[in-house]
């Protein structure tokens, strides 16, 4: 008979040295948990397969049937018990605070209260910041976390310790900040229902810590300590097993009111974005489009180079290069700017073929009736052509406004908090996809449906005013 | 009012005008007529700088215009020549976003810096000697064809150009505005106008024009008193014109 596969789900993305790819081999995968799982496998007399998956939605897969087990530095709190079973805990964890070295001013968590700091999204740190109501920012792997700490975009980060003793550590910029704190533990996430493969995995566990296989791999990876044989050593004496009591647990406190509170000051986020980026675009379109026109040969070309290259390439990549490369040269914006800036200048190029477009609508005989009365190029373009192609140009600027608000979203990629990454984070805290969804849809139509609304009554009253004079002026005839 | 003299202008290798020379009196009207294609439309835009010529001179008042000036040069002069001359195109062009008396005021304001009472006040003038001072505030999309080309008479008269200029201003109308327009503007020629009115109409110029050009093929074919070019034309291609016109009419 075929031997049983074991599917584990994690995520190898800035995984190390939980699993990630093998930087000398990168076919392959390596790390702790990795090693773990297989002799974990071995005792189970099964094959392991590991399934790399996304952090923020290893439940869902695992509830999907993606794999049959999760293995990544997964804490038990109380509302993943409500969607998933645990295994017995193998690891016990602590956080560590890191800061830039040269700071002084922050020595503990106490210390962060008005800072900004820097974790991985939907993990114990995250939901020990949101308790002390520390404000932070989430990021999807912990190398983003660590860079933007150096580039002062953050104050501080808070990670498990074998992350922070793989990234930060040998970062000489980079300094712990106090001893490690808090103890908590790592289980095996099982899909409900699934008692046999949990009573198979328990077993499995205590066969790898009293055999001293699990040790063995932990010294290996430099995560063997103190807390470790205070864990390890009832298991291994067979006195007792370890009790989850004993261990720090967090809880996301995840309630409807402040959901909706985090939703509002993301669609601020958003808002702000939205128009900063909008007033951007329609400001440096209008050079664009005009030089594009009618500059002379080197700026028409200048002005076609730049839209092409904004509108050729992915506004996601832009921002990334923003956000990550511009830093290379010294220029580290923070990230709801980067996004403010990125936006409105992608825009822009789109603004500018509008411009141009309505530009070139206006009849050449506007311009000529225009010069006849004496007026020169500049006072023509002002007082006669731009009036009338802002009335063209108004439907297609509505429309791209609409979509930028809508664009906004691509700013979760470099961890700004708007209602993308609100949506994301709070239904991956609370499993409320469908509810959440419904409420960030009504947010962003909250904020587009009257903007909609307005540009179309600007347009009605701009089109209709020739003949609601006529109106008038009949109604005023009939009553006299 | 306005001389030209030895008037060239190419396109590319295509020469329309081949040297042109006529001259209008003040208070007078020259008519301008011939054939499709005989350089009529391009003579009136030399005279308005919407085109640049390539030989001859064109004085009107004090500006002289000519061939062969620096481009710099040229460009001053256009836009003093541009003062000079008014003018009213055959499809009008009013500034559809402003309203009747905002088309007029808005080149006095912006270009003469002439107070906004005043150029409104003289606006009113204006659309009153039109027949139109009640569509001041009304928009040119309401307005019909002839309303149209009395306000773009109007805007053109209130920059106090020393020439106006007229092209085809019959094509839009029906007899009855024909007749119309004759008198508006014989009135406007007995307060102290001069003109020039490009039209293939010869029952329209016969009732206005002092004088007559008759252009064919970029050449000055004749010119003349109106009754004499009209009534006995010495050239045949006058004559064949005016006879093909008749029978037209």
């Amino acid at each position: 008979m075929a031997q049983e596969v074991l599917r584990w789900g994690a995520d190898p993305s800035g995984g190390a040295p939980y699993v990630f790819t093998d930087p000398a081999n990168p076919d392959r995968y390596i790390g702790y948990e990795k090693e773990m799982v297989d002799a974990l496998a071995q005792a189970m007399g099964r094959r392991a397969e590991f399934v790399p998956s996304d952090w923020e939605t290893l439940v869902s897969a695992l509830q999907r049937h993606s794999f049959d087990v999760i293995v990544n530095g997964l804490e038990p709190t109380g509302d993943r018990a409500q969607q998933i079973l645990f295994s017995k805990p193998y690891y016990i964890f602590q956080l560590q605070l890191t800061v830039r070295r040269d700071d002084n001013r922050i020595n503990s968590l106490d210390d962060c209260k008005n800072r900004v700091v820097g974790t991985l999204g939907n993990t114990a740190a995250s939901r020990l910041l949101q308790q002390q109501g520390i404000p932070y920012r989430s990021y999807a792997d912990p190398v983003g976390a660590y860079r933007d700490l150096e580039l002062k975009r953050l104050d501080a980060v808070i990670m498990d310790v074998p992350a922070e003793a793989f990234y930060a550590r040998p970062n000489p910029k980079l300094k712990p900040a106090g001893p490690p704190f808090t103890r908590g533990l790592y289980v095996i996430g099982l899909r409900k229902g699934d008692e046999a493969l949990k009573k198979e995995i328990d077993a499995a566990i205590d066969k790898i810590i009293a055999d001293g296989t699990l040790e063995n791999i932990l010294k290996k990876w430099g995560l063997w300590n103190d807390a470790q044989v205070e864990f390890q050593a009832p298991i291994r004496t067979g006195t007792q097993t370890a009790k989850a009591e004993e261990y720090t647990s967090t809880n996301a406190s995840f309630n409807w009111s402040e959901a909706l509170w985090r939703l509002t000051r993301a669609a601020a986020v958003t808002v702000l974005i939205a128009l900063g980026s909008m007033v951007i675009a329609v400001v440096l379109g209008l050079p664009l489009a005009v030089g594009q026109w009618k500059g002379p040969a080197w700026l028409r070309a200048f002005c076609t180079i730049y839209v092409e290259f904004f509108r050729g390439t992915p506004v996601l990549v832009q921002l990334l290069f923003l956000y990550f490369g511009l830093p290379v040269i010294g220029i580290a914006m923070p990230g709801w700017l980067t996004a403010l800036v990125g936006l409105g200048l992608n825009y822009a190029a789109y603004e500018s073929q509008v411009y141009r477009a309505s530009l070139e609508a206006i009849p050449l005989g506007q311009w000529e009736a225009a010069y006849s009365l004496g007026m020169g190029p500049l006072l023509a373009f002002r007082r006669i052509i731009l009036p009338q192609s802002f009335r063209i140009a108004l439907p297609p600027m509505t429309n791209d406004f609409v979509s930028l608000f809508k664009d906004t979203s691509v700013a979760f990629a470099i961890s700004v908090w708007e209602l993308a990454t609100a949506y994301r984070e709070l239904a991956n805290a609370s499993g409320q996809f469908l509810l959440l969804g419904v409420a960030v849809s009504a947010f962003y139509l909250a904020m587009s449906l009257p903007m909609a609304h307005l540009a179309r009554l600007l347009e009605r009253r701009l089109r209709d005013r020739a003949t609601e004079r006529v109106v008038e002026e009949e109604e005023a005839l009939a009553t006299t | 009012m306005i001389r030209v003299t030895g008037l060239h202008k190419r396109f590319g290798d295509s020469e329309i005008l081949k040297g042109i020379d006529f001259e209008v009196p003040p208070q007078t009207v020259l008519g301008v007529m011939g054939p499709s294609g005989s350089g009529k439309s391009t003579l009136l835009r030399c005279l308005n700088g919407l085109e640049t010529i390539n030989g001859g001179t064109i004085e009107c008042d004090n500006v002289r215009l000519e061939g062969g000036l620096s481009h710099s040069d040229y460009r001053r002069r256009v836009k003093d020549l541009r003062l000079k001359v008014g003018t009213v195109f055959q499809h009008f062009y009013l500034f559809p976003h402003l309203s009747v008396l905002e088309n007029i005021v808005e080149a006095p304001v912006h270009v003469l810096r002439t107070p906004k009472q005043t150029a409104e006040t003289e606006a009113y003038e204006l659309l009153e000697s039109v027949g139109l001072r009640q569509a001041a505030r009304r928009y040119p999309g309401s307005l019909s064809g002839g309303e149209q080309q009395r306000v773009a008479i109007a805007r053109a008269l209130a920059m106090h150009p020393a020439l106006l200029l007229l092209d085809e201003p019959t094509s839009a109308l029906d007899p009855r505005r024909i007749n119309s327009l004759r008198a508006l503007l014989r009135t406007f020629v007995d307060r102290g106008h001069t003109m020039i009115i490009i039209s293939h109409s010869m029952g329209f110029l016969s009732g206005v024009a002092d004088n007559i050009l008759f252009m064919e093929g970029g050449y000055a074919v004749e010119f003349g008193p109106a009754e004499e070019v009209l009534e006995t034309p010495k050239d045949a291609r006058t004559k064949d014109f005016l006879s093909s016109a008749d029978s037209a009419d």
